[in-house]
């Protein structure tokens, strides 16, 4: 049975490795592009009042209880949930551009050698997770679940953080 | 040695020989450094192990096990040669290879590996469960490394591709072969099983000849522009502004 289960790991890594291989090899340019729904610059405020519009409960809650419209407000609040995840896939679409941002050719000090590179690995996994945790509520419990916890535990790395620390600021005072 | 044994021997020493010409004659050692080293160890044990058979046979057997129970471990080296690699042109995630290799080979050695070395008592069956063990730890990090490089849309050159290709060969191969010997006894692994890793071995081998023939770089993403030239915290600003846009739906 033992010999099973490992003939049956063995045959399943086997496939998943030289699937996900075929579709790692090189593609003809602007392939990748097609189908994808590319969110805009974070700093187009647009796009933030967007997402804000999508979060927001308030629609909802107004169809709910002060026009008394219960099916409506879920059928809202349905869409909203659909919106919130093309939003987030949005958001990860373009980080992965971010990430997959090559060094230039002519760069004769490599740039992960000459900055924290931990730090920039750190906020890339950090973004992932948060990603995925956020993917995870909204498709459980909806766009307006509030039992999310802050994850301010996380911490930014300390060299560098005050900078990072003020981005965020600026993000928040967007709102 | 049978005319088998003889073929396989000669055919993997061979292609070992030959993919350490191409590298000195293409230049490509520099740029694998960890590879190369691996295969010159494997080269140097190949070679003594013959002559121990030849000249001391009682030494023969002492050293075959010595060295299959170091290659399990030097094998690491292949990962930490791919692992590098994926994520070598992103600045942004050009650790994230070496960082999950080392998580993953440390988690599984404590969780999965030493517990099980230190529960088994007869010396021949815990030297198969550490090689069956380590190969299912080298299997998931291939399989997460290929799974990571797929969800941040990564290319891959033909080099790299190569290499995985090649050791998910060996590797799902040894795995299967292992748990076999393992349930089925030493007796049949001693007479039927044992081929099946050099046989899984010299077809590695000729995958990596194939495809480290001549030095191909990573393929560039088109559609992305590169970074600015000394311009790295400017990325670690954007990664932090995309971490603080998230984390302002998070803190709703």
């Amino acid at each position: 049975m033992i010999t099973l289960i490992y003939a049956g790991i063995a045959i399943g890594f086997l496939i998943l490795v030289l699937g996900l291989l075929a579709r790692t090899q090189p593609e003809k340019p602007d392939e990748g592009l097609a189908g994808k729904d590319y969110a805009q610059c974070l700093g187009d405020a647009r796009w933030l009042d967007l997402s804000e519009r999508i979060f927001d409960p308030s629609d909802a809650r107004w169809l709910r209880k002060e026009l008394a419209f219960p099916k409506l407000a879920n059928s809202l609040t349905r869409a909203r949930k659909r919106l919130a995840i093309r939003w987030l896939k949005a958001l990860q679409a373009s980080f992965g551009d971010l990430v997959r941002r090559p060094e230039p050719v002519s760069s004769d000090t490599p740039l992960a050698n000459s900055t924290p590179s931990w730090q920039m690995l750190w906020l890339t996994v950090r973004f992932q997770f948060l990603l995925l945790y956020a993917l995870l509520v909204v498709r459980l419990f909806g766009p307006y679940h509030r039992l999310i916890p802050s994850f301010t535990w996380i911490p930014f790395p300390q060299k560098g953080a005050s900078r990072i620390r003020s981005v965020l600021a600026d993000n928040t005072d967007l709102n | 040695m049978s005319l088998f044994e003889t073929v396989v021997y000669f055919g993997a020493l061979g292609l070992e020989l030959v993919l350490l010409w191409r590298a000195g004659r293409c230049r490509i050692l520099k740029g694998f450094p960890f590879f190369y080293s691996y295969l010159v160890y494997d080269v140097c044990c190949s070679f003594v192990i013959f002559v121990a058979y030849w000249i001391r046979p009682s030494v023969y057997p002492t050293a075959y096990w010595l060295n299959f129970l170091l290659s399990s471990v030097v094998e690491f080296a292949v990962l930490l040669e791919i692992s590098d690699h994926i994520f070598q042109p992103y600045p942004a995630i050009r650790h994230l290879g070496r960082a999950l290799t080392i998580l993953i080979s440390f988690t599984f050695a404590l969780v999965y590996i030493l517990p099980a070395i230190l529960q088994s008592h007869e010396p021949s069956s815990t030297l198969l469960d550490f090689a069956l063990r380590a190969s299912v730890t080298k299997a998931v990090i291939l399989a997460v490394l290929v799974f990571t490089a797929h969800h941040f849309g990564l290319r891959l050159g033909k080099n790299v591709a190569g290499l995985m290709l090649g050791f998910s060969i060996y590797l799902g191969v040894n795995v299967a072969n292992f748990a076999a010997a393992e349930n089925f006894g030493r007796a049949l692994y001693t007479r039927v099983l044992w081929v099946m890793s050099p046989f899984a071995f010299t077809l590695c081998l000729l995958v990596w000849t194939i495809a480290l023939w001549e030095l191909a770089p990573m393929p560039r993403t088109d559609s992305v522009r590169p970074a600015a030239e000394g311009n790295a915290e400017a990325l670690t600003l954007e990664l932090a502004r995309f971490n603080g846009a998230l984390s302002r739906f998070l803190h709703r």
